[in-house]
């Protein structure tokens, strides 16, 4: 029993069982992480890596900015990212601080509609881009997979939705009894 | 009282330095273009090669994804399609090979009997009679027509001289081609990687907007030529069966009328010259062809139903509708072509829809991006 344990503890066996555990790259651990990417198999997820391009930001840089064309989504391997929101004759106003792990702009890879916010690195950032000419391609050579993309990127869009009518019906709710406490007042 | 103007040392500093930097990029600049202008012709040959190795690519390129969508390796797709286009040229060379020489050797008899024989004279005799006519002042002479028949087949002469060079660019057209295809991708995405971010997005847009544009076009130009080339040869068959009309090389004419098809406005009436041609010289001395105008006229109707059908029918299908021409433009554009000879008149049409697709797309991207 100790002989077991102590060929299982070897530096022989730790390199062996080392070079047998598959190598991921940091690329493939964040894609894995996005949930329009993380019911996609190791072979899969390889082949998105194949596809996206990771850039690197400087600290002020933009990484879009507000207005732009909506060309696909971003996922932070390392750094941080602000997103602001510009109004005009107003100040710059931060509406959210993301980093390691956390994407964005995923709804540009179905629409092409102006960037409702911009983003602008904070510090040094290496982040994955995956853009919507990638996913036609994908779409296009790998129909499967693509699907599966297409299908977690629609589930994700119904939440939002079910959860933006959830929100609407309770703000509905909340302005009802607002005025009918109102007329109650006046009565 | 105004206050004297300070001119501040800081602030001509800055205009001297900005003077300087733009004076720098105005003689790299000049320094670039006399550059390109003097090493250009160069490398004019090896461009034309990438560029006729870009558009098969563009050409080629579906098939491989649609194998590719199919589960076959890219490397293994693009394999079995050179593979299947060797076995068929090979196919072709041995069984129809022998069928061309036999059309061009039609082809060559009549113009040589016709040629060769009193019945050019008489034909050029009863032609004048009828110009003299409408125009008493202009006549066609043995000589003329001799001096122009010797000049275009000098001009064939010269082409088969260059064919062993045509040959060799050729195959290494093909090379380029196999690893366009191969490797496509990956060499686009290299080229799109060393874009700077505040570009990236726009640039690759745009090279994927234009791939698809242009990949559309090339398809649907060669889709309609096929489509006229095939109509083109049913037609002349049917006059062949129907009249007696006696063409030889009906598939030679149709692939030329399928070929210049790809010129707008001007292509039919190039496809219906070598018909009308060969008609007129097989033809000669027949006096039931002769009353016929040798079915110049059939021949006419023909490639005009030809031409309806793909106007109406094919090219609405297959063309993209953004690359429509204007007619002055084609005309231009034909002629500016002409410049480099027949072949440029052929690609001038196409090289121009690509540059419009180009910088259309770029337009689009540039305004998009609020760069314009």
């Amino acid at each position: 029993m100790s002989d077991n344990t102590s060929l299982m503890t070897s530096p022989i066996f730790e390199s062996f069982k080392n070079r047998l555990k598959p190598q991921r790259s940091e690329a493939q651990l964040a894609l894995a992480n996005v949930h329009i990417f993380n019911k996609l198999s190791w072979s899969e997820i390889r082949r998105v890596e194949q596809t996206v391009h990771v850039r690197s930001f400087a600290p002020g840089e933009n990484v879009f900015k507000q207005g732009d064309p909506g060309s696909g989504m971003y996922i932070i391997i390392r750094g941080a990212v602000g997103i602001h929101l510009d109004i005009p004759g107003e100040e710059p106003q931060k509406l959210a601080e993301l980093s390691e792990g956390d994407f964005f702009g995923e709804i540009a890879l179905l629409d092409e509609s102006p960037r409702s916010a911009g983003a602008i690195a904070i510090e040094n950032s290496k982040i994955i881009g995956f853009y919507r000419p990638d996913l036609m391609n994908l779409l296009h050579t790998r129909p499967a997979l693509g699907a599966k993309i297409l299908l977690a990127l629609s589930e994700a869009l119904a939440t939002r939705l079910r959860s933006a009518d959830e929100k609407l019906a309770k703000a509905t709710r909340q302005l009802k009894t607002y005025l009918d406490a109102e007329a109650q007042d006046h009565d | 009282m105004t206050e004297p103007v300070q001119i501040n040392q800081e602030s001509i500093r800055y205009f001297n330095r900005n003077l300087f930097r733009s004076l720098i990029f105005f003689i790299l600049g000049i320094l670039l273009l006399i550059g390109i202008y003097k090493v250009l012709p160069y490398f004019l040959e090896t461009m034309f090669m990438v560029a006729m190795a870009i558009i098969l690519t563009a050409i080629i390129g579906p098939l491989i994804d649609r194998l590719e969508t199919r589960g076959i390796r890219r490397l293994y797709g693009v394999l079995l399609f050179f593979g299947l286009l060797i076995a068929l040229l090979v196919f072709g060379a041995v069984r129809g090979i022998p069928v061309l020489l036999t059309e061009v050797g039609k082809i060559s008899d009549g113009i040589s009997s016709a040629t060769s024989g009193s019945s050019m004279e008489e034909m050029l005799g009863s032609l004048n009679t009828w110009i003299a006519k409408y125009l008493p002042d202009r006549q066609i002479s043995m000589e003329t027509v001799t001096e122009y028949s010797s000049r275009f087949f000098g001009q064939i002469g010269s082409l088969l001289a260059n064919a062993a060079k045509a040959g060799v660019n050729l195959l290494f057209i093909v090379i380029i081609t196999f690893f366009f295809l191969v490797q496509g991708d990956r060499m686009m995405k290299r080229l799109i990687e060393s874009v700077p971010n505040r570009y990236f997005e726009m640039a690759l847009n745009i090279s994927y907007k234009t791939q698809k544009q242009l990949t559309n076009f090339l398809r649907g130009q060669l889709l309609a030529a096929t489509g006229v080339a095939i109509m083109s040869i049913i037609g002349l068959h049917i006059l062949n069966w129907t009249f007696d009309a006696n063409i030889s090389g009906p598939f030679i004419i149709g692939s030329i009328a399928g070929f210049a098809n790809m010129i707008p406005y001007i292509g039919p009436f190039i496809g219906m010259v070598p018909a009308i041609l060969v008609s007129l010289f097989n033809n000669m001395g027949d006096p039931a062809a002769a009353s016929q105008l040798y079915y110049a006229l059939h021949i006419i109707v023909m490639f005009l139903i030809v031409q309806q059908i793909d106007n109406y029918v094919i090219s609405p299908v297959v063309v993209s509708g953004s690359m429509e021409m204007h007619p002055l433009t084609v005309m231009l554009v034909v002629f500016i072509g002409s410049q480099f000879g027949v072949l440029g008149m052929f690609l001038a049409v196409p090289v121009w829809g690509i540059i419009k697709v180009l910088v259309l797309e770029l337009y689009q991207g540039l305004k998009g991006h609020h760069f314009l």
